[in-house]
């Protein structure tokens, strides 16, 4: 039975880490950024949720607006940032030092302004369970199985549907063809990070909500989603989604048989032995 | 007075890291977020085998030397092969799994709270116990590291680093094997980082996680981006600067409680500011 809740757990917190993964990817094919401050988004978006909740502002409102400010956010360092450095010709090198220092900013300044301490959303709603064949599941975990797969299948169809999603795809393609057909890949970029930004903020407060948050959370969930995106096949957003869930489950699995504070060194142990004997990762296929 | 010569005592300890940075990140182009984990190994080897009287100081410096690099070499090899950016994930889950070994083996290393009464250096019978003492030792270490460094640099191996963050391509295609010098690089700069680790260890005679957590490599990367990529100036300058911060911050009027984020965020603002208007840094090459 253990095992059974523990697997259900693994697989709420694989749906969070999935739609991290899964944005993460869109984000690192589209702009070739390897997006570190990504972590501190998701991180934002509950935070934003806290504040507002603890304003007196009910759960559903505050959501929308963390949505709003994390996209804004991700914009503005797309903008601001990446895009400045991508003028000047900069190397993937300094683009990555750039991600590291908006990500060091990000997530501090959460710590200095609302305490480097654990914080918990209160709501009415957020700790009542419902039992399902003997497993207890918090609403807020209801909410994360839910929206997790629909986010995800929502990015994959703004992907392959949509005039947008079509046009990132030709951006990320071929940066320079897209550039001399007029398809502007700097404002696609910006457009990427507002979204995606947008989008890990959901996951971000739910995951808030069911077990609290620190600021320092969001690095430990980008190793998870980068490890996933890797594992999944670069580029392969089912892959990336898929493996993010598989790592959740057998880190929150393990915990059986080992401590909690070693569940990292299970997920990166694994990771090392994929590389070594598939390093192409587990799902490929050459569709970015 | 002893005050001063603590700071240049670990600023020296520091431009031997500094030293490690700039081979992995200036040089060769490869992306550690690894460097506060690999300064651990060093400090916590040290400590250790000094602490139970296994060994002598001079030859627990060379395990470390040998075990920090092992570890680069380890995280290099799966990843390099493939890309870069792999490189980033391993050496952040490294950092990861090894804050967690440093915290989580209360039996070895102390805990959260860490070794403490690790024992002063002893060489050729003289115990290096007190500032004055230490700091020939670490100066020595220092132009030891500056003149290895000077000489790898104009070395044949030197040359075919620079080459290989220039065009990896060319070099490949010139027959040389890239994948085996960056891993000499990271041995090399395994080698340099385990000393400041160890120096560092004996010289406070306490070692604890948080000197050797995530932003510690946060910490030792804003050094190598100050100061500057690849030249030696840059990795004096670097360590110089930032050393001085905590205690320019700790005579404002700030809470204790923000200090830590502060001096992060410190951190983070100059990477920025850095990349967008000087990536080579106050005193380096082209990045």
């Amino acid at each position: 039975m253990l095992f059974l809740q523990l697997l259900v757990d693994g697989l709420v917190s694989g749906c969070a880490m999935g739609v991290v993964a899964v944005t993460f990817t869109v984000i690192y094919t589209t702009t070739q950024v390897f997006h570190i401050g990504h972590g501190a988004i998701y991180t934002l978006g509950g935070y934003v949720v806290w504040y507002l909740t603890e304003q007196g502002a009910p759960f559903v409102l505050a959501l929308p607006v963390a949505i709003a400010i994390c996209a804004a956010a991700g914009a503005l360092i797309q903008q601001q940032l990446y895009n400045r450095l991508m003028q000047r010709n900069a190397t993937p090198l300094v683009l990555l030092i750039g991600s590291l220092g908006a990500a060091l900013v990000l997530e501090n300044t959460l710590a200095a302004v609302f305490s480097p301490n654990i914080l918990n959303i209160v709501t009415s709603w957020g700790n009542q369970t419902i039992s399902l064949a003997g497993v207890r599941l918090s609403l807020a975990q209801v909410a994360l199985l839910v929206s997790g797969p629909v986010l995800f299948g929502g990015m994959v169809a703004w992907a392959n549907y949509t005039a947008l999603g079509k046009r990132t795809r030709a951006v990320a393609a071929n940066e320079f063809l897209a550039e001399i057909t007029r398809l502007e890949p700097r404002r696609v970029h910006v457009v990427v990070l507002a979204i995606t930004s947008g989008v890990v903020a959901i996951p971000g407060a739910l995951i808030a909500l069911d077990h609290g948050m620190h600021p320092y959370t969001g690095t430990l969930v980008l190793l998870t989603a980068t490890i996933a995106m890797i594992s999944g096949g670069l580029g392969n957003l089912v892959g990336a989604f898929v493996a993010a869930v598989i790592l959740s489950v057998v880190q929150t699995v393990s915990t059986i048989v080992m401590p909690g504070q070693w569940s990292i060194a299970a997920t990166f142990g694994l990771f090392v032995v994929l590389m070594i004997f598939k390093p192409t990762g587990l799902f490929v296929r050459s569709t970015a | 007075m002893n005050y001063l010569l603590s700071y240049l005592i670990i600023a020296e300890i520091y431009a031997l890291a500094a030293m490690s940075t700039n081979l992995l990140i200036g040089v060769t182009g490869i992306f550690s977020i690894a460097q506060g984990a690999i300064f651990g190994i060093g400090a916590y080897i040290v400590a250790l085998s000094t602490l139970s009287d296994t060994l002598p100081f001079p030859l627990a410096m060379l395990l470390a030397m040998l075990l920090c690099s092992l570890v680069n070499v380890a995280m290099a090899l799966p990843s390099l092969r493939i890309s870069g950016d792999y490189f980033v994930v391993t050496s952040l889950g490294m950092q990861f799994v090894l804050t967690a070994a440093f915290t989580n083996l209360p039996g070895i290393t102390g805990g959260a709270s860490g070794l403490a009464g690790v024992p002063p250096p002893v060489l050729f019978g003289v115990e290096l116990d007190d500032s004055q003492s230490f700091i020939p030792l670490a100066t020595l270490a220092l132009f030891a590291g500056m003149a290895c460094y000077w000489v790898v640099m104009r070395s044949p191996f030197g040359l075919l680093i620079n080459a290989i963050r220039e065009d990896e391509l060319a070099v490949s295609a010139a027959g040389k094997n890239v994948l085996m010098t960056k891993v000499g690089v990271a041995a090399l700069s395994g080698v340099y980082v385990g000393v400041a680790g160890g120096l560092y260890s004996t010289f406070l005679s306490f070692i604890d996680p948080s000197s050797c957590d995530i932003s510690a490599s946060f910490l030792l990367l804003t050094m190598f981006v100050v100061g500057g990529a690849r030249t030696l100036a840059g990795c004096l300058i670097g360590p110089a600067l930032l050393m001085a911060l905590p205690q320019a911050l700790a005579v404002m009027p700030i809470p204790s409680s923000a200090a830590g984020p502060l001096r992060q965020i410190i951190y983070g603002a100059l990477l920025i500011t850095f990349m967008l208007f000087r990536p080579q840094g106050i005193a380096g090459q082209k990045l």
